[in-house]
């Protein structure tokens, strides 16, 4: 242990030894923090909040299909996990991948993905080490596409933190990648991908 | 009387610049307030509240500090420990030559700026490119952030494109979505081929040793996307206690800072990369620092240790507004800035001391504080100490009050006194001996003298 | 507590104050030994002379009276700023008990007597500039709610009414021009909503937004809340 961190930690201690009183952690309610959604259920919720957020909300596999074709895109990603369920469904002569090679990164215009979960009170995408094994797809493309398991909607950000995975890495993703840096104006796309998609899928 | 350097800053400020920054602000103060009222009943409780969390880690880091360093160790994550910014930068420096780190991809960290340290790296030939937008911009126009969340609120989409030009990202195009895909395409190489990349960290949970970072740009998860090595760059009081306080925090962080209900990327890391993971850092480093905190925290300042730099306080600011962000000589500008800059200063303190002053103590940043910090009453024990500890950045623009509240405790000279008062009336002010009551009625008014008149009518009254 | 801006330059605002108490059935005593409350040294940083001030004023309104205030900034600086300033003090426990006895004059008529209407008639459109000292406490709430009920009083909604008028005491002297921009952005505000007056539960704003607006040639009709409350009682008609 560094002499630093003995000196920084000593510090601390005489900081706060003369404090008479010190604060109580409160112990407050988070259904406190996200009212007004009481009627509708979690997937209901999901898609209209993510729709808020700018996501675009895909109901079906021919859904996501459709919605491929008409962006009219050359090449795409697809998770290894999904392929058996999608091959043969992607438009003719889009040229899709089951693995994301870095020297090509630019040519992929989209990305297939499983999500962890979804959060309803934010219209949040969950993804983890764990079911996203590849971070770059998530992210490089221009659109990323979530595959979201039904049974795994949070209602909110509270119930989502009382259920975190064991998983060294977890991402929280609500619409697409933006920023408002230049005079205020929101331009989406900065890093990350200009087009959020989801597909809430019944379980596999 | 001398000058305000921060009103001598506003008055020889270009009137588009402000209006930027004044526009700019004033949008996402309101954009902020409506989203508030819309979701919740009760906001001003969920801020207080958040205020204790924040207030009880920060008088209780003798016992959250070992424990989330405990928390982080068991993740994988290496520790370190630094007291001043001299010492981190030499920290961060020594982890990345250790492991032949040439090329460093950096997220925003207000940290970073504050001990200087995309500098003093490129001054020891490391590469270090700021990822975010803003703060890209800033870099290579080696300019200085103006705000804390948006860098280039200063500036205009004409200036950034002229900058993106002269670093051979195109010919000249001010739309502001060209500039964004041009940034992009350029960052991507950088992401690709850093060795290192370096973040701050919004939160860490004591709980779970969760480090927690939000971006807007998705600029950070690139950074770990790509890179084997992962610096954190924290202060000592980012902690909070349990995952579940995180609910309250990043709610009120992205609602007060942008106005969204939630930051875009909000990543929880935890130690490197899972096994079967194609991507990110085999190492994770956490520096944390001092550099005058613990200082803080042995004041009477302390609550400013709360603070999760959202900006909510720099937008509604009406001195922010009028001056803008580089007024405040340094890396924290607004209200916060007023409090933190003096106090991180140490010895220097004098120097800084007529930061606190640049505040009418509307009392604004405390309304929309997401933990509540009481700015004005801070700013107030800092004018205080400014007082005190004397030097000539303490006694610009302040008025002697030695002799007028020896007048005040004592009612028979304060009653002639405001009956001598009528003289300022036959007096033109212009001609006033009181320099300041010159400078006031410049652009002022001043009302007809009445000292006494009040009282004779209640004398007068009470006899009948 | 009648405060020295009132003492030495609005003398009508303190008599309005003493009759709006007196017709809700006050007693009103005004101690004549009284100066001010000490805030222009407290928020010049001198302390010491702030204290000086406060400790007189404890003493000159000892006993067990509310001391009402037409003044939020006067009336927070006696419960909240001395509080601050006499944190180590011994005598800390006297200036407590004063400021729990202190109240600004709208919130002691709607909550300390629980006077929620108020008679009489005001016919004028007004436009009621929140003072920041009240921000936190029911002082701007009470106004509203006494103002709008005045049979003929319109209140108006302006822009940015939660912006400060640039004021804040010596700051206007230090800082002249961000403060002066403040006012004058205040004043824009104000004008395109177009009231007959502009009110206010302080004189200290209404001094520096009508000496900005007399020194452009455009005077501004202000009044404090009490010569509102006042003249609705005396004159039943249109503003005096």
């Amino acid at each position: 242990m560094s002499e630093e961190r003995d000196e920084i930690f000593a510090r601390v201690r005489r900081a706060l030894a003369p404090l008479p009183v010190r604060t109580a952690l409160p112990d407050w309610d988070p259904a406190r923090i996200a009212p007004g959604f009481a009627a509708a259920d979690s997937c209901t919720l999901f898609v209209e909040r993510f729709r808020e957020v700018g996501g675009v909300p895909l109901s079906s596999r021919q859904g996501l299909m459709a919605w491929l074709a008409g962006k009219g895109w050359a090449c795409g990603y697809c998770d290894p996990g999904l392929w058996p369920e999608l091959r043969g469904h992607f438009p003719p002569q889009m040229e899709v991948s089951t693995s994301l090679r870095r020297a090509r990164i630019d040519d992929y215009a989209f990305a297939i993905t499983v999500a962890s979960g979804a959060i309803a009170e934010t219209g949040t995408v969950i993804l983890t080490d764990r079911d996203t094994p590849v971070r770059l797809a998530a992210l490089a493309p221009w659109a990323h596409v979530a595959v979201i398991p039904r049974s795994r909607i949070h209602r909110s950000i509270a119930c989502a933190l009382g259920a975190m995975p064991d998983d060294p890495n977890i991402v929280w993703v609500t619409g697409p990648s933006k920023t408002a840096d230049i005079e205020g104006i929101l331009i989406e796309g900065v890093h990350g991908p200009g087009i959020q998609a989801a597909w809430v899928a019944d379980d596999r | 009387m001398k000058e305000q350097p921060i009103d001598r800053f506003a008055a020889e400020l270009e009137a588009s610049r402000r209006s930027a920054v004044y526009e700019g602000t004033k949008a996402t103060h309101e954009k902020r307030t409506r989203h508030l009222a819309a979701r919740f009943a009760e906001a001003d409780v969920l801020r207080r509240t958040a205020g204790e969390i924040k207030q009880h880690v920060v008088e209780h880091l003798d016992r959250y500090l070992p424990e989330v360093e405990v928390k982080l160790r068991q993740h994988g994550v290496g520790v370190h420990w630094c007291s001043t910014a001299d010492s981190a930068c030499a920290t961060v420096l020594r982890i990345l030559q250790a492991r032949g780190v040439r090329r460093l991809v950096k997220a925003k960290t207000m940290l970073g700026e504050e001990i200087g340290l995309a500098g003093y790296l490129e001054r020891h030939g490391i590469e270090s490119v700021e990822t975010d937008l803003g703060e890209f911009i800033v870099q290579v126009d080696r300019d200085h952030p103006s705000h804390i969340v948006r860098p280039i609120i200063h500036k205009s989409r004409r200036e950034v494109a002229t900058t993106l030009e002269r670093i051979g990202l195109g010919t000249y195009d001010d739309d502001p979505s060209t500039i964004t895909q041009r940034i992009r395409s350029h960052l991507r190489g950088k992401y690709l081929a850093a060795d290192a990349a370096l973040t701050g960290a919004n939160f860490i949970s004591v709980e779970s040793g969760r480090v927690v970072i939000v971006t807007n740009e998705g600029n950070s998860r690139f950074c770990l996307a790509a890179a084997r090595l992962h610096l954190v760059l924290v202060g000592i009081e980012k902690l909070v206690p349990r995952d579940r306080d995180l609910a309250l925090l990043l709610n009120l962080l992205a609602r007060s800072a942008t106005a969204q209900p939630l930051t875009v990327y909000t990543e929880f890391v935890a130690g490197p990369r899972a096994s079967g993971q194609a991507d990110g850092p085999d190492e994770m480093e956490v520096v944390f620092v001092d550099n005058g905190r613990t200082e803080m925290l042995a004041s009477d300042c302390r609550d400013i240790l709360r603070c999760i730099r959202c900006g909510a306080c720099l937008n509604v600011c009406p001195v922010y507004r009028q001056a803008t962000g580089h007024a405040y000589r340094s890396v924290y500008p607004g209200p916060v800035g007023a409090v933190l800059s003096p106090l991180l200063a140490g010895s220097r303190f004098p120097e800084w001391a007529d930061l606190p002053k640049a505040s009418s103590l509307c009392g604004a940043c405390n309304e929309v504080c997401p933990v509540d910090i009481p700015i004005p009453d801070l700013l107030l024990r800092l004018r205080a100490r400014g007082k005190q500890e004397g030097g000539p950045q303490a006694r610009i623009g302040t008025l002697p009050m030695g002799l007028w509240s020896w007048i005040a405790a004592r009612p028979e000279l304060w009653r002639a006194a405001l009956r001598a008062g009528a003289a300022l009336d036959l007096l033109p002010l212009r001609l006033a001996p009181v320099p300041a009551l010159r400078a006031w009625s410049k652009d002022r008014d001043l009302p007809a003298w009445r000292g006494g008149a009040f009282r004779r009518w209640f004398r007068h009254r009470s006899r009948l | 507590m009648a405060t020295c801006l009132c003492d030495a330059f609005y003398d009508d605002v303190a008599c309005a104050t003493v009759e709006v108490l007196e017709h809700l059935g006050c007693t009103v005593e005004f101690p004549e030994g009284q100066t001010c409350c000490g805030q222009p040294a407290f928020n010049g940083g001198d302390w010491t002379a702030s204290r000086r001030v406060v400790r007189h004023a404890v003493r000159t309104f000892a006993g067990s009276c509310p001391v009402v205030v037409p003044s939020g900034s006067c009336a927070a600086m006696l419960f909240h700023g001395a509080l601050l300033e006499f944190e180590r003090e011994p005598d800390r426990a006297a200036v407590e008990d004063l400021g729990r006895r202190a109240w600004e004059l709208g919130d002691f008529v709607v909550n300390g007597l629980g006077v929620r209407t108020w008679p009489g008639r005001y016919a004028a459109r007004v436009a009621f500039h929140r003072s920041c000292h009240s921000r936190g406490t029911a002082s701007s709430a009470a106004a509203e709610t006494l103002l709008g009920s005045i049979a003929g009083l319109t209140l108006i909604p302006f822009g940015e009414g939660e912006q400060c008028c640039g004021f804040g005491g010596t700051f206007s002297v230090s800082f002249p021009t961000i403060s002066g921009s403040m006012g004058k952005l205040k004043l824009e505000h104000l004008r395109a909503a177009r009231p007959e007056v502009v009110a206010s539960g302080d004189m200290s704003c209404l001094m520096h937004l009508g000496g900005l607006a007399g020194k452009e040639g455009r005077p501004l009709r202000t009044r404090h809340l009490a010569q509102i409350l006042r003249d609705s009682l005396r004159h039943g008609g249109s503003p005096s």
